[in-house]
């Protein structure tokens, strides 16, 4: 339909977001709120709002980063606050000891978790299910050993504080993160959609017959944990310089259990699930400071009536319901068509009607 | 007609309403809230609050400014994010004018960078790490010059302190069961907080006198913070023949410390740093077996280490029926520090009430409080030095500062009884 020339043509575009964006509530909705977090600076630049945005999609990405690992492939991480916690350390160190700024140190933190990603991934060669995630339980909390043995370089159980900021205002830093966090949530979508994503869900699926059609799942595996640990650690140097401390805390169960909720609570195996439960829960935690007795017991209400009534997580739960797919090509359709839109046969076909006996 | 009657009578309300709403200062109070910490934070705060309302509020300039507390639940024991958080939203969302409070250093680390941010007066009255000021306010001046520390002394001072009460102990052992180089087991949490007391415990204790205790440290033990059971701890000092036992647990391993000591019949005294036994809560915690367990601690009951000591205490207890813990006594004397500084600055414009601040000299309830060049409160003789407190006859009784001479100074309180050895200490060294 369209030549190379054409490609980033106005019409071509218009059409692509009519006939493959727009044709579907849930790219609708992703598009919107893609456009929500861009300009939402223009409506309001209130900073206590702009750094809870700020946090959401650090966190966000956090989730997202274990969602391709865990969601995935199945390799369930409860230590995935080792990644997050040594990128934040590593680039906080980097910086006081070589004086570099927080545009190289948070690389180089993140590249430091890839190899973490790795060390922690060749353990998933030999053991499976709860016995795997046990071992990654571990990691953070050698590394929190590790911390508290060497005070006078990591600040001990103080953390190191005095960080470099992200940028010079809080309106620098929103946009700073949300665009590495755009950019981020749609290599890990791509990702996950591609080749490799599907041999991620096979590895999850039966990791014996994956490995039986000729396909090496001990390099996919490590593969995976790579880049989950890359983005989990560009989250954690994020984190740590937004905050301007990496502490221990950044290390600890709570921060490795986050994750998982988020993640479950917006829907596993899906990487914009964990960015909705993310942008959901977060945020309405500080909604909830309004009533500050009842704040936690209403936040794990709300999950426990989510989980019983949408089981899949909110966004399956909300796609379900706004999308259905074509019974004959597989397509998804928004649920206000009558035929689908790539081979028009009829959607709603009424329950067959009983046989009379 | 009735009808400019009613828009004049709505000015006139307005006319009235507008300055009294404009003469509010909205002071943040920061606290873990579902914890004692904060809890007491808030108490304090709010007791200190009625009284200057009551007294016709603040005078600044030729303004009165009434008080109106913002409670700020900081959730700081799980979360350093939440924390940081929590102050940004108190600043622009609620409109504080300066806050107060706040309790585990690394989440006070990250709340002082949003303060700072902010250029917000912030007086904390928890945390005792000594880099929360040390090195920042010295160093960055122009960036850090809003914090100011009200209570606790911070840690190294508190360590002081703890090796003090240590050698009123050593004294007891001597005097009492005529050993001459009484042997001390050091027990201390495995935590990085503990390490240079443990480090300046052993070089003290080991050293001859008059600079050291000329005693002798029989091992070092480090059971985890929260551990359960310190049986095998309590027996090894045992065997290892201590006859006193120098504590560093802030931690809840308190608990079962005094507990399985009780117990077993340890004939060595416990001293030190146990932040478990500083509460009002500490014998029935431990099981009524943590009689004779001696620690550091800021107020005591009937212990009056200024004229405000007692009257604060009754009144706290009239009011929320509870011992105050120092994180009570140091929000309420914040903001008396607060009023003090702002009625001499007549301004409440962050750079005057930072200058006026410095010049502070007031004398709350657990001592006086004057900062030192790192905005942070001077420890010693004549400014606040804490209390050794130890639990006897069912209460907690205090037994330090007693005829402590520094120089010409001499230190007592009234109040302030002498230390007791345990009775089955004195009786298995006495064999």
């Amino acid at each position: 339909m369209t030549g190379p020339l054409r490609l980033w043509s106005l019409p071509w575009a218009l059409l692509y977001l009519r006939h493959e964006v727009l044709a579907l509530p849930g790219r609708t909705l992703a598009l919107a709120f893609a456009l929500f977090l861009l300009l939402f600076p223009l409506f309001s630049q209130d900073p206590y709002w702009l750094r809870v945005l700020t946090l959401t999609a650090i966190f966000a990405l956090y989730a997202a980063s274990w969602d391709l690992l865990s969601g995935y492939t199945g390799q369930v991480s409860l230590g995935h606050a080792f990644f997050f916690g040594i990128s934040g350390y590593a680039s906080a160190i980097l910086g006081r000891e070589l004086g570099l700024p927080p545009g190289l140190t948070i690389p180089l933190g993140a590249l430091l978790a890839t190899l973490a990603g790795v060390l922690v991934g060749l353990p998933s060669l030999r053991v499976r299910g709860p016995y795997l995630s046990l071992v990654t339980l571990a990691f953070p909390i050698i590394a929190l050993g590790l911390i508290f043995l060497f005070p006078r370089f990591t600040g001990g159980e103080l953390g190191l504080s005095g960080l470099p900021r992200l940028g010079g205002s809080r309106l620098e830093e929103y946009y700073l993160v949300v665009l590495l966090f755009l950019a981020s949530i749609l290599v890990l979508w791509k990702l996950s959609g591609s080749r490799v994503g599907l041999l991620f869900h096979a590895i999850r699926e039966d990791e014996m017959a994956v490995r039986m059609v000729g396909v090496n799942t001990v390099r996919l595996k490590l593969l995976a944990f790579a880049v989950s640990a890359f983005f989990a650690g560009l989250a954690g140097g994020l984190h740590a310089h937004y905050l301007r401390v990496a502490g221990p805390d950044s290390l600890s169960l709570f921060n490795s259990i986050q994750p998982v909720i988020w993640t479950v609570f917006g829907g596993i195996a899906t990487i914009y699930g964990p960015v909705a439960g993310t942008f959901l829960l977060f945020p309405l935690l500080e909604v909830l400071r309004l009533a500050e007795e009842l704040r936690t017991l209403a936040f794990a209400l709300l999950v426990l009536l989510v989980m019983r009534f949408l089981p899949q997580g909110v966004v399956r739960g909300v796609l379900d319901r706004l999308e259905e797919e074509c019974p004959r090509c597989k397509i998804r359709n928004a649920f206000t068509r009558k035929r689908c839109r790539a081979c028009g046969v009829e959607l709603h076909l009424g329950r067959p009607k009983e046989v009379a006996r | 007609m009735a009808h400019h009657r009613w828009l004049a009578l709505l000015a006139l309300a307005l006319a009235l309403a507008g300055p009294a709403a404009a003469q509010t200062l909205r002071i943040g109070i920061l606290g873990p809230m579902a914890f004692v910490q904060g809890e007491h934070t808030w108490h304090g705060a709010t007791l200190a609050a009625e009284e200057l309302n009551r007294a016709g509020g603040i005078a600044v300039g030729n303004q009165r400014y009434r008080i109106e507390l913002v409670r700020v639940d900081t959730n700081e024991m799980t979360s350093v994010t939440d924390a940081a958080t929590a102050v940004e939203r108190a600043i622009t969302a609620q409109r504080v004018d300066f806050l107060v409070g706040g309790f585990r250093s690394e989440a006070v680390l990250a709340m002082t960078e949003v303060a700072a941010d902010y250029r917000k007066v912030y007086l904390i009255t928890g945390a005792a790490l000594d880099g929360i000021l040390a090195g920042r306010v010295d160093r960055n001046y122009d960036r850090f010059k809003y914090l100011f520390r009200v209570s606790p002394t911070k840690s190294s001072d508190l360590a002081r302190t703890s090796l003090l009460l240590l050698g009123e102990v050593i004294q007891a052992v001597r005097r009492d069961l005529r050993v001459e180089r009484p042997k001390v087991a050091i027990l201390a949490e495995r935590a990085a907080w503990a390490d240079p007391l443990v480090e300046t415990a052993s070089r003290l204790i080991a050293a001859p006198a008059p600079q050291g205790y000329a005693s002798e440290v029989v091992g070092t033990w480090r059971p985890s913070a929260t551990a359960t059971d310190v049986t095998p701890e309590l027996t090894a000092i045992q065997r290892a023949g201590a006859q006193v036992i120098f504590t560093v647990l802030s931690g809840p391993v308190g608990v079962p410390f005094g507990r399985d000591w009780g117990r077993l019949k340890i004939p060595a005294a416990p001293v030190g740093i146990n932040v478990e036994a500083q509460q009002e809560t500490w014998l029935k915690a431990t099981d009524n077996l943590g009689a004779y367990v001696a620690t550091l601690n800021t107020l005591a009951p009937s212990v009056a280490i200024t004229p405000k000591t007692i009257p604060f205490i009754a009144n706290f207890q009239a009011r929320f029926r509870q011992f105050p813990i120092y994180t009570a006594s140091g929000a309420y004397a914040a903001l008396y520090i607060l009023a003090d500084a702002l009625q001499r600055a007549g301004t409440t414009a962050a750079d005057a009430v930072v200058r006026a601040l410095e010049a502070t000299d007031y004398v709350g309830p657990s001592g006086r409080l004057v900062f030192d060049r790192t905005h942070d409160v001077t420890w010693g003789p004549g400014y606040t030095t804490g209390l050794g407190v130890q639990w006897i006859e069912g209460r907690m009784q205090a037994f330090w500062p007693r005829q402590w001479r520094v120089g010409n100074q001499v230190v007592s309180y009234a109040g302030v009884r002498p230390y007791q050895l345990p009775p089955w200490v004195v009786e298995a060294w006495r064999r």
